[in-house]
């Protein structure tokens, strides 16, 4: 793989160039990943605790039109919706955030392929950094990551000494991306990056996905559920501040007597009325069942379907809830 | 860029008040160039949508041996089925389809078929019954039982009398009981009963069945002890569904998409899914 | 702490109650809520300043009422509560979703918790609903326990923020509002841990009509949290869970707080701290100002 160097300054000058060339500049804040108007601002820190919201709104949002309608006397003329062909570029990204896309990938495209989502990907640069923060939420190495990991990412950051970033270019869309940008890079020294990947320290693995799935396979009825369920107040933090948690809603919305638009909608598998018929019948009418489905569907289903853990480690949605249901502890039980 | 959730239009050509609370539509597909080359299999399903209101999920009634008319029937439960309900003819809707899986008919050929269906879950029993009688001399015996709770919920009036009437047609039709009327002819007693004492032979039979959960519940053990094999009974889940294209999560069973890997399914597959249907 | 364990073993053993709600330690800056249901896990109990939930939620969830139910008699359901906790039990009682008699209220004294987890306890970390609170001892409880000690003195971060935000123009303020409300991702966790929504199918939920867009972008956020806001206007008891649920960081409990201190001027009603008083809402007289009504 192809490495440079880049230097601290150049680092904020390369980010300037990329918001003067027009493209949207986004950066890990506290909250979520924010819109960056000035480069100079960024904070770029190894050691920062993970946004509480991931960045998968910027290519799956929260709330996006899909088409707009006008209703005649008789008749309805549509109206396609557009997505901003700009380009964004997400810098400092962790690793536990920058595998998402690998795996929204597989959901949105089997078979149908949902074109909002893949052209918002088309037009995103990763670049990834690496990581030094760990709490106890924290479990990437449990689903096949770790906090040097490139996975996601198309170009990552190791820093390498105080003033010097070594610059991995991952991939060709990349390379082609500081292609423009050559005058700002050097010609790097791998073994510099080596030796300071391997100074990061890992999270304990804390599970065997094979052997959970494997358990979640046998236990679809176990008193746990029940357990988890009734201590969770069912509402969807966990899935909406997932980096990977994809369910959705679509809803019409009028804004006039005459027109309106189809939204999507996040929408969360936690919420009792998710699954409810019209008719008043619930498939998953307790949140015992509701909890289960999380978990197989990230552990399981997900797993059979795609062969892809539903699940990148991050331990948002353990660190946001307000009930402390810890999705580590709860997996790493899902043993006998 | 294509965008998998826009609809066709289709235009509302005739309305069928079948029930006080159910309708059935006849549509046709306004843009001429997807009318003609649109297709379908028994047992698929579309979106229909109200602008403004918003889609729900059916089945397609109508046959796909009789490609002109794209029929749907809906029971008026939520807000979709309301707005649909207020709609006449010569009114737009929104259609996305067909979705989905199909009951194996090619496959079939040859065998009796028995045909199970409960309330409005004779709509999609009715396209595959359609489509078995437009390709009549490939079956056997077809039998069809259909009840509903009282003789004013019984849908396809004019469908039934139909099937009745037919030769090489054995039609039991049956409501609960309390549900007959004074001239009521038919049966009285629940599907499951009626399908026990009718005790129609399992051998190199398929059985095709649709309805409330609690009649498909005490339904199934009757055609297991008539011998009937796992994989020749054929349902239809009906689980909450917005996309329909395996994105949105709602219909998720297990590791089946309702809506892409179903709607049919054996009670051989069926067993294998988590109860949550 | 031992005297709480071994109240709540002795309720259990002696089936006062069918289950305790209360907390137990997840590591030593950390706790999480627990439901007792034998009186070997009483044990589990602790009750220090990491005790952050209002368990109060859980009186009102089908299921944990059903555990109180047990061969055919009704009994308890025991609740370690904070002095703030036990407002929202009282205003659960006012407002009829609750029976005294069907609760056994363990009442904490207390002296604040922090922020968040992970904290070490001092001013600095104080939970911003704990710098006006002054009930540090339990207004109703069946026991009382726990020590008594001096909460550290702090200024109201929330009120100094309110009165800011009460300075800006309605324009400046519309925008505030705009932008922290733009974050909601309408993952509902504000009403989720908030022990007054019990609604059993929320407004934002019915589609017949449809009276409060599901959309999170600005005009659905909008609606959302101001419907919600008007909703718990002179009900909010001030535990502050809403906030502290919020992954987005919206300052709730502004909203929250500004109109509990205009229900108690208008009004001089602050919500759950009599069991003798009827609900602001449920007690109007036609001496009362009509100054608040659009």
């Amino acid at each position: 793989m192809d490495e440079k160097i880049i230097s601290k300054q150049n680092l904020v000058n390369f980010c300037k160039d990329i918001v003067a060339n027009g493209h949207n500049l986004l950066a890990p804040g506290k909250t979520e990943y924010n819109l960056i108007q000035d480069p100079s601002e960024i904070v770029l820190d190894t050691k920062s605790k993970p946004t509480k919201a991931s960045y998968k709104t910027f290519v799956f949002p929260k709330a996006e039109p899909i088409l707009y309608y006008k209703r005649g006397k008789n008749d309805v003329v549509m109206l396609d919706a557009k997505v901003d062909e700009k380009k964004t570029v997400i810098f400092g990204a962790k690793p536990c955030d920058t595998n998402s896309f690998n795996i929204l990938n597989k959901i949105f495209n089997w078979d149908y392929k949902d074109d909002f989502y893949n052209e918002r990907v088309k037009n995103f640069i990763v670049i990834g950094l690496m990581c030094e923060y760990s709490d106890r939420y924290c479990f990437c190495t449990s689903v096949g990551s770790s906090p040097v990991s490139e996975k996601g990412s198309d170009l990552f950051l190791v820093p390498i000494d105080e003033n010097n970033y070594a610059v991995r270019i991952v991939t060709d869309k990349g390379k082609e991306f500081i292609g423009a940008y050559s005058k700002y890079f050097t010609e790097g020294a791998p073994e510099k990056s080596k030796a300071a990947e391997e100074k990061v320290k890992q999270p304990e693995v804390a599970f065997d996905s094979k052997q959970v799935h494997e358990w979640l396979g046998k236990n679809f009825e176990h008193p746990k559920w029940d357990g988890v369920g009734d201590l969770c107040l069912s509402c969807a933090q966990c899935a909406f501040v997932c980096p990977v948690c994809h369910c959705f809603d679509l809803v019409d919305e009028d804004y006039s007597y005459t027109e309106g638009r189809r939204m999507k909608n996040w929408d969360g598998c936690q919420f009792g009325h998710f699954t409810l018929h019209a008719s008043g019948h619930n498939p998953r009418d307790i949140q015992g069942k509701r909890y289960r489905q999380r978990i197989n569907h990230k552990f399981k289903y997900y797993v059979d379907k795609f062969d892809e853990i539903l699940c990148t480690g991050c331990g948002r949605c353990s660190r946001g809830c307000a009930v402390s249901i810890d999705i580590k502890e709860i997996v790493a039980n899902c043993t006998d | 860029m294509e965008n998998i959730y826009k609809p066709y239009l289709a235009e509302i050509t005739e309305i069928i008040d079948e029930t006080p609370d159910t309708k059935t539509f006849k549509l046709r597909l306004k843009d001429a160039e997807v009318a003609k080359s649109f297709n379908f299999k028994a047992g698929q399903f579309a979106e229909y949508g109200v602008f403004g209101d918003g889609e729900s999920t059916f089945c397609i009634a109508s046959s796909p041996t009789r490609p002109d008319v794209i029929e749907c029937s809906f029971k008026v439960y939520g807000k979709v089925t309301q707005a649909l309900r207020r709609l006449n003819e010569g009114d737009t809707i929104g259609f996305r389809g067909p979705y989905g899986n199909w009951f194996p008919l090619e496959e079939q050929k040859g065998k009796n078929v028995l045909f199970i269906a409960g309330g409005i879950g004779l709509a999609p029993v009715r396209c595959v019954i359609d489509n078995v009688l437009d390709w009549r001399k490939d079956y056997k015996d077809i039998t069809i039982v259909y009840g509903a709770r009282s003789v004013s919920d019984l849908v396809y009036k004019y469908k039934l009398k139909e099937w009745q009437e037919m030769s090489d047609v054995k039609t039991v039709i049956t409501v609960d009981p309390g549900g007959e009327t004074d001239g009521w002819t038919g049966e009285v007693g629940f599907v499951p009963t009626v399908v026990e004492k009718l005790a129609p032979k399992a051998e190199n039979t398929i059985a095709v069945i649709c309805g409330p959960p609690v009649m498909i519940k005490f339904t199934i053990p009757v055609l297991k002890k008539l011998g009937f094999k796992d994989e020749d009974i054929f349902t239809t889940l009906e689980n909450r569904m917005k996309c329909g294209l395996g994105k949105c999560g709602r219909c998720n069973i297990g590791n089946v998409y309702v809506c892409k890997d179903g709607p049919v399914f054996n009670y051989a597959q069926m067993k294998e899914l988590p109860e949550e249907f | 702490m031992e005297e709480l364990k071994k109240l709540a073993k002795e309720l259990l053993e002696n089936k006062t109650v069918a289950a305790v709600i209360g907390y137990q330690q997840v590591d030593d800056k950390r706790t999480k809520p627990i439901i007792v249901t034998t009186p070997e896990d009483a044990s589990k109990l602790v009750f220090n300043e990491y005790c952050l939930n209002n368990l109060a939620v859980y009186l009102t969830k089908a299921r944990i009422k059903n555990l109180a139910k047990q061969n055919g008699t009704t009994l308890k359901l025991g609740i370690v509560a904070k002095p703030c906790d036990i407002h929202a039990i009282v205003a659960l009682i006012q407002e009829s979703q609750l029976k005294r008699e069907d609760v056994y209220i363990i009442g904490m004294n207390c002296h604040g918790v922090v922020k968040d987890y992970g904290m070490d306890f001092s001013g600095e970390t104080l939970a911003t609903k704990c710098t006006p609170c002054d009930s540090h001892k339990p207004l109703y409880s069946d026991s009382n326990l726990g020590e008594v000690k001096d909460t550290p003195k702090v200024s109201d971060e929330v009120l100094e923020k309110i009165q800011a935000v009460e300075k800006m123009s309605h324009k400046e303020r519309f925008e505030y509002f705009k932008k922290e409300f733009d974050k909601c991702i309408k993952c509902y966790a504000c009403r989720a841990a908030c022990p007054l929504c019990y609604c059993q199918r929320c407004i934002t939920d019915k589609t017949v009509p449809r009276w409060v867009e599901s959309s999170p972008h600005s005009r659905g956020n909008f609606s959302w949290n101001v419907v919600r806001a008007f909703h718990l206007s002179g009900r909010c008891i001030g535990c502050g869970e809403c906030e502290r649920a919020c992954p987005m960081d919206i300052p709730l409990s502004l909203l929250n707080r500004r109109m509990t201190e205009t229900a108690k001027q208008a009004f001089a009603y602050v919500s759950g701290r009599s069991l003798d008083t009827p609900t602001l809402v449920g007690s109007y007289d036609v001496k009362d100002s009509d100054e608040l009504f659009m």
